[in-house]
């Protein structure tokens, strides 16, 4: 087995963010988008009719609409842990992109790669994990071993 | 009539061919040598990866069991019990854990494991008794129970 | 699990024990069998063939090792150096004169499994002639582990009360000549 296949890791959540109280992860969205390229119009009704909305819902995101020449209109997100991810809005229609906006705020900034196993516990063991001494006998720890075999010094 | 699309096959992507090479190239970014950028070597050893996998798949179940059962035999044998002695003395009183629980619980929850292994070994003793006598020892607690 | 760090459970978990093994009349074979098992770590819940889990054993005694039938006569240890005429064959007796502790150590590498990490099993190996060990070796032992053989006791080791006390089948006459 060789450590080069492609990237995993295990299962894991942000400061176990979720239990009793829940933090959005997602600090900053910056919305870049052109105001004449047809490949915009959908952003740019995203623009018109639901932004305003999304920021007042999420208050504890920062959200920039960046009006800009360009011909791909961009999402970039940024996270607590430093994640940004940059997401290209070409021909995308004004609910498609409200879908990705919303999936990007509800992510919590881990790197998306194969997780090993679909299963996770910080405390594996009730009665304390195996060690060479849980079974031994408690006689061991007073006993003198071979004391007959000692070489003379 | 507006064509919209003809500008577009001005530039296009590249030809069919060129992708279907980087599909299977992309499977042997990881290998050693030349054989992760030339398609003419890669195809080839992609193919033997994938035959690999597949039969690994199967083969991954069976070496998993091996290792479990390797695993209980060393926890038994912490109790002075065998393997065989082990299993059979929980399966007579029907304690229907399998391999993997069994293997788990030697390592993570050791009290547990050791009273499974007093239970197959009172199960044992108990069955030599009642081979000898001819009937069960009654109000036992390791009662054999045979399956229907 | 809560009451230690996480660390020091992990310590714990690999931490490397010493055994110590009696070859005293013991059959070579049992001995090298019990030295497996704890060289690759097959005795701990947590074997992994990828985890260096081995411990170390300490086997002491290997001259008086007991084979079974007429080994010590029959029992041929063969090598061959690779160059012609280089083909060498030994009885067990000729071996065991030359080094004490070379049967031992044979059938234990012998019972191994034959991977990169024999050697390394081998080196967790440690053989005694004797009874002496050292003490940098002495301070580390943890447990003596039981001899898979009962040592038979010697005629000259009964006392005469013993020996008057044994039954007998038969007693000869006083004027019986022996032959």
């Amino acid at each position: 087995m060789t450590g080069a296949g492609p990237p995993s890791r295990f299962l894991t959540s942000v400061l176990r963010n979720g239990v009793g109280r829940y933090v959005c992860q997602l600090q900053r969205l910056t919305l870049t988008l052109s105001r004449d390229a047809p490949s915009s119009r959908g952003v740019r009704e995203y623009v018109e009719e639901k932004v305003v909305d999304f920021a007042r819902q999420n208050p504890g995101i920062v959200l920039y609409v960046c009006p800009k020449k360009s011909r791909v209109p961009t999402i970039e997100a940024e996270y607590l842990n430093g994640t940004v991810e940059v997401k290209p809005l070409t021909s995308k229609t004004a609910d498609e992109v409200a879908e990705i906006i919303q999936t990007l705020a509800n992510q919590s900034g881990l790197e998306i790669m194969r997780i090993r196993k679909p299963f996770h516990t910080d405390n594996p063991s009730i009665q304390g994990q195996w060690h060479p001494f849980t079974n031994k006998r408690s006689v061991l720890n007073v006993q003198e071993i071979g004391q007959q075999c000692r070489s003379s010094p | 009539m507006v064509f919209l699309t003809a500008s577009l096959w001005i530039r296009t992507r590249k030809t069919d061919r060129f992708w279907r090479k980087y599909d299977v190239l992309q499977h042997a970014r990881h290998f050693r040598g030349r054989k992760n950028r030339c398609f003419g070597l890669a195809v080839r050893v992609v193919r033997r990866a994938m035959v690999y996998a597949t039969n690994a798949r199967s083969l991954k179940k069976r070496d998993m069991r091996k290792l479990w059962i390797t695993r209980i035999t060393a926890g038994a044998l912490e109790h002075s019990l065998k393997y065989h002695h082990f299993i059979s003395g929980l399966y007579k009183c029907q304690v229907e854990l399998n391999r993997k629980v069994l293997a788990d619980m030697a390592i993570y929850e050791p009290k547990t494991f050791k009273s499974l292994a007093a239970l197959a070994k009172r199960r044992g003793e108990e069955g030599l008794v009642a081979a000898k006598e001819g009937k069960e020892p009654e109000g036992i607690f390791s009662r054999y129970v045979p399956y229907y | 699990m809560s009451s230690y760090s996480k660390a020091a459970q992990q310590w714990a978990t690999f931490a490397r024990t010493w055994y110590l093994l009696d070859a005293k009349m013991q059959p070579p074979g049992k001995i090298a069998e019990m030295c497996k098992i704890i060289l690759q770590g097959k005795h701990k819940p947590v074997y992994h063939a990828l985890s260096d889990l081995g411990d170390h054993a300490v086997v002491i005694n290997t001259r008086h090792i007991a084979f079974s039938g007429n080994k010590w006569e029959q029992k041929v240890y063969s090598s061959h150096t690779g160059y012609p005429g280089g083909f060498t064959q030994v009885t067990a007796t000729q071996l065991h004169r030359k080094d004490p502790t070379a049967i031992v150590k044979l059938a234990i590498y012998g019972m191994l499994p034959k991977n990169l990490l024999r050697r390394t099993m081998m080196q967790r190996l440690h053989l005694f002639a004797d009874d002496d060990i050292p003490e940098e070796i002495h301070k580390n032992l943890v447990e003596l582990l039981p001899q898979p053989r009962k040592v038979p006791k010697r005629l000259n080791e009964y006392t005469q009360e013993e020996i008057n006390a044994f039954p007998r089948v038969w007693t000869p006459p006083k004027d019986f000549e022996w032959k």
